[in-house]
């Protein structure tokens, strides 16, 4: 494609491509996000290109494969216009009946669609899926509308007509102030204003800036940033274009996690597609603005998500954060200022300067404005990506579009903001969606992982989780991280493992204490958070550990024993395979015996055995 | 490694310090870890000093010191995988191959790994085999997955034919 | 041109030179925080956070390192509130329950108040300081040794583990350590380790003027910014 050197010449182009796909009646979106991936969406894929060929539908017929769509428990998904027609648990074989059916006859196929499991009814159309019909997608809603791999479907859907304002119309100074007005806050974790971080790195010193876009991720058990930046890169570049412009940078980072292998493939290419327009590069547009944008690979450490980490891994070197006496708006990448944001901050921005300020501060509550992504998982019946209007309170997300829990057990807690942040139980879930209530409540939004914990998950043992998660992830640099996340992690062991004493309980809050307000960076800071809320909401399942030597979620193998009941084992031999410690023993179809001596408490032969026969105390 | 090899990879980026982690990757990327003449001749080619590399490359979990088994199961311990039971399949996997995590089996056919979280969240227990997930991954299916990429028969066969 | 700044440390208003971190300022005049890692003339790295220090921005108080932090005009720094007693009182006491077989390590402790540790002893080797790592890296230019790992693996290592022939062989690094200073009654067996506290009679003169350079033995083994 030639190069544009003017907003007309993009007015003009976007115009042609539609054009081009007028004659394009029905649209089937098929989603290839990682989920979907996961549950082979690309033998689908191939099974439709395949059938729509044969059909002679490949001109009439769109085939777009998206990404994440969100519902991937119900994966692969898809959606067809026109129609709004919505199928789940497509497989290869379906693509047949699918073009046959749906496409040719526009007839639906009944056992395709969605099945409500409270009323037990056939669910036609995608806005009627309850896991749909109480979210307000700003942003998943787009990832409908473009492959992430076409710039042209992009900039069909309307893209980079922010961009083209904001070189236009609107002046470096009134973007930041539309960004202030919007009160759009950062969705990486920290909720810190964005249109005052832009402020001040706008005023700082020196012609040489960066802009950096945080897809590194790092919360496991959170992939909205996944989502997004693989299923509309080009909705995160522009949104970098307009900060780098608002700001007067000219060049810019994507720094994303190496785990996330499309992640990176795709934003390579919107990067060079966009290079290739002319979107990036030289005076873009024909304007005076220049900037170009560059990815760099994580490697893997949690801590590169803190600010200054990130910015010495870009500069290729140890990911050990350093003092913020001084901002990284100010002295940041290569000691130049530096706006750090979040994939989501950015994603956020192209419609605030489109759409204006008010249509998205019209969403939210008083202090945290518009949507927010979350990474519904855990021991819930519906888990994938959620976008609701902050505000929305912990039971709608979980109940309402999550569905309650699964195999029936009862919700007991909800774990928000991943390590940095905490347990809140199921007596705070009218608490709403609003970084500022739940930090009060002694968790945080954090960057939106919500992950469901049930009577079956012992909050204990997930407090030790996230020790040994961040013991491994801590750079090692201060003394409080370091020894400190070690020394409460030995405590717990001793509480996990029957050695625990009552007087560990207060030790154990004040040591987090003093971690919280000595360690170096955040991840220090925050790091004792999942003790101190569980320590502060759940203190009964800590106590049950040490006086009464129990576990009262049967998971904490030193306080729990397996034995198998003789009235249910009916001697199919199942454990007696399962069991890779060659504990069990039995005749066929007799009942079998666990030896406790040899029994490592895996747990394995309880998952397998289809009688309910292994219990627990 | 070839020095052919890592004289392409540092093609175009040679004096760049900035560039060490991308280069990184790109070798391991081609010889499924990072041997130690890479590093050093990383150090040459981009400027940087020999311990920040190797600080580097021992830093960041994803660089690889030893060469991988053939087949890299990696188990991924995330929270959402965690609570779903991803530590059963890390015992299944441990104890079924009688290796520890981050070890090779003598044949080198096998090494277990750990990630964090792969982005798959809602389909957990996530394991990986090479570059293929598998979701929603019970102790059982890992066990089956694991006999046949080793060429052993199911042990359902096996108990049939022994007894 | 040295430029001045005036500061607050304390409710003294101390002349410092610009560009001057708060705790070579503290020192210098004669004030004591209780450091480790901090070397003068060597790049600070918050390593051991023993010398945080309260910095009152509008009212608001912040825990921060004085090492890390360069002094500014008009800074108001508080170095011995009760809340910055308490938690320097916490961090040394992990620290010596981690390595009570130093002389310096032990100094430490006592001059932060810690008489008894509530955690079971260790003994380590190394406290992860970085002394020998910035000497070697600074004032050497070697780059021999340095961290390696992260996290629970974290450790000073050479390259691969072995020697460099590029090692100038100047034992600075060992100099430096604060590890290779005995306690007075010799090395303690593992599994004996104690509090000695023996230097507590030395302490009573700064209990009586808190926060104030006494000029102690305490930091001369590790070199204290006073006796560099
Ligand atoms: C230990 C740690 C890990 C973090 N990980 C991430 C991350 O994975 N993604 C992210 O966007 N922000 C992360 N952050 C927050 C960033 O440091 C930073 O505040 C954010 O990227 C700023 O963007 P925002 O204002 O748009 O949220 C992390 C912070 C800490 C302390
Ligand atoms: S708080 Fe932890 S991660 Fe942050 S600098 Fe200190 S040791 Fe490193
Ligand atoms: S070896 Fe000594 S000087 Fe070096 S980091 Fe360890 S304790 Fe500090
Ligand atoms: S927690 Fe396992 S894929 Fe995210
Ligand atoms: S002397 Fe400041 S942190 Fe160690």
């Amino acid at each position: 494609m030639p190069r544009l050197n003017s907003h007309r010449e993009l007015e003009h182009l976007r115009e042609q491509i539609r054009e081009q796909r007028e004659n394009i009646t029905t649209t089937i979106m098929l989603c290839g996000g990682p989920g979907c991936q996961a549950s082979q969406s690309q033998t689908v894929v191939e099974a439709f290109r395949e059938e729509l060929s044969q059909q002679g539908l490949d001109s009439s017929v769109r085939l777009r494969v998206t990404g994440c769509q969100g519902f991937c428990e119900q994966g692969p998904v898809m959606v067809i216009e026109p129609g709004n027609i919505f199928y789940c648990k497509v497989s290869p074989e379906d693509a047949f009946e699918i073009v046959h059916q749906t496409v040719i006859k526009g007839e639906l196929i009944e056992r395709l669609l969605y099945e409500d499991p409270v009323s037990g009814e056939r669910v036609k159309t995608e806005s009627e899926v309850p896991f749909y019909r109480a979210q307000n997608q700003q942003i998943l809603s787009q990832n409908r509308l473009v492959d992430p791999l076409s710039i042209e479907d992009y900039i069909a859907a309307g893209g980079y007509s922010a961009l083209v304002r904001a070189l236009n119309g609107v002046s470096p100074e009134s973007i930041i102030g539309e960004i202030k007005a919007s009160g759009l806050r950062g969705r990486g974790g920290g909720g810190f204003p964005t249109g005052r971080k832009w402020a001040e790195c706008s005023e700082a010193p020196g012609d040489e800036k960066y802009v950096i876009c945080n897809a590194d991720e790092g919360d496991p058990g959170a992939y909205m940033d996944r989502a997004v930046l693989e299923g509309n890169p080009h909705l995160v570049l522009e949104g970098m274009m307009i900060g780098a412009r608002a700001v007067g940078a000219q060049k810019g980072y994507i720094y994303v996690r190496n785990e996330y292998p499309l992640a990176v493939k795709h934003s390579r290419i919107a990067v060079d597609q966009a290079r290739e327009l002319g979107l990036l590069g030289d005076n873009i547009l024909g304007s005076s603005f220049s900037f170009d944008v560059a990815i760099a690979r994580g490697g893997g450490a949690f801590v590169c998500g803190e600010s200054t980490a990130l910015m010495a891994s870009i500069e290729g070197k140890v990911g050990e954060p350093r003092a913020k006496d001084v901002h990284t708006v100010v002295d940041g990448l290569f000691h130049k200022p530096t706006v750090l944001n979040n994939v989501e901050t950015w994603a956020n921005v192209p419609s605030i300067i489109s759409n204006g300020s008010s249509s998205f501060a019209s969403i939210g509550t008083e202090s945290s404005k518009g949507t927010k992504i979350l990474a519904l998982t855990g021991r819930i019946k519906n888990t994938g990506l959620v976008e609701v209007p902050m505000g929305t309170s912990i039971r709608e997300v979980v109940f309402d579009i999550g569905g309650g829990g699964i195999n029936g057990n009862s919700i007991k807690a909800v774990q928000t903001g991943g390590p940095s942040g905490g347990c809140l139980p199921v007596e705070k879930f009218d608490l709403p969606l609003d970084f500022d209530v739940l930090s009060e409540a002694g968790s945080m939004i954090g960057s939106g992982g919500m992950v469901v914990m049930d009577e079956a998950s012992c909050m204990v043992d997930v407090a030790k989780y996230f020790l040994t998660f961040l013991q491994d992830e801590s750079c090692g640099n201060c003394l409080p991280c370091r020894v400190g996340i070690d020394r409460m992690l030995e405590m717990i062991t001793d509480i996990t493992e029957g050695r625990g004493t009552p007087g560990q309980l207060d030790l154990l809050a004040e040591l987090g204490e003093t971690i919280s307000e000595t360690a170096l960076c955040g991840l220090g800071k925050t790091a004792p958070n999942p003790v101190l809320s569980t320590l502060r909401y759940f203190r009964s399942e800590y106590e049950a550990h040490i006086n009464e030597n129990k576990c009262p979620a049967g998971v904490c193998k030193a306080l729990i024993t397996y034995s198998i009941d003789p009235d249910r084992c009916n001697g199919c031999g199942v454990c007696l395979k399962g069991c890779v410690y060659q504990a069990i023993t039995g005749e066929k179809k007799q009942p079998h015996v666990i030896d406790v001596q040899l029994c490592q408490k895996c747990g394995i032969c309880r998952s397998e055995c289809k009688f309910d026969a292994i219990q627990v105390v | 490694m070839s020095p052919l090899a890592i004289d392409q990879i540092l093609d175009g980026r040679r004096s760049q310090p900035d560039q060490l982690i991308e280069v990184l990757h790109d070798v391991q990327e081609k010889d499924g870890y990072i041997p130690e003449e890479a590093m050093q001749a990383v150090s040459q080619g981009l400027g940087v000093p020999i311990m920040e590399v190797y600080r580097v490359a021992s830093f960041y979990k994803a660089f690889r010191l030893k060469p991988a088994g053939k087949n890299v199961l990696t188990i991924c311990m995330g929270t959402a995988c965690h609570v779903r039971g991803a530590r059963l399949l890390l015992d299944q996997a441990t104890g079924q191959l009688g290796i520890e995590l981050g070890d090779v089996t003598p044949d080198g056919l096998f090494s277990i790994e750990r990630v964090n979280c792969l982005g798959t969240c809602a389909l957990g227990p996530i394991v990986t085999e090479n570059e293929t997930y598998h979701h929603h991954v019970t102790p059982g299916k890992l066990r089956k997955l694991i006999d046949t990429i080793g060429g052993q028969q199911p042990e359902e066969t096996q108990h049939a034919q022994t007894q | 041109m040295q430029q001045y700044v005036n500061v607050n440390i304390d409710g003294a208003i101390i002349r410092a030179i610009r560009g001057t971190s708060v705790l070579d300022t503290a020192i210098e005049y004669g004030i004591c925080i209780p450091h480790l890692c901090h070397v003068p003339g060597l790049t600070d790295i918050g390593a051991c956070r023993l010398c945080i220090v309260e910095h009152v921005v509008n009212g608001r108080s912040k825990v921060t390192t004085s090492c890390t932090l360069n002094v500014e005009e008009g800074m108001v720094i508080l170095t011995s509130t009760d809340k910055i007693r308490k938690l320097r009182h916490n961090l040394a006491e992990l620290l010596v329950a981690q390595a009570p077989n130093s002389r310096a390590i032990q100094d430490i402790a006592v001059r932060c108040g810690v008489t008894s540790v509530r955690y079971p002893f260790r003994n380590a080797d190394c406290v992860l300081c970085g002394r020998c790592v910035r000497t070697c890296t600074e004032i050497w230019k070697a780059r021999a040794i340095g961290f390696v790992g992260r996290g629970k693996d974290r450790h000073v290592d050479y390259p691969f583990g072995i020697q460099p022939e590029f090692c100038k062989q100047c034992n600075n690094c060992i100099q430096i350590c604060p590890m290779t200073i005995t306690p007075c009654n010799g090395p303690m067996k593992p599994g004996e380790e104690y509090l000695c506290g023996q230097c507590e009679s030395q302490l009573i003169v700064a209990d009586e003027t808190p926060g104030s350079c006494v000029w102690c033995e305490l930091g001369e083994g590790f070199a204290c910014g006073r006796y560099a």
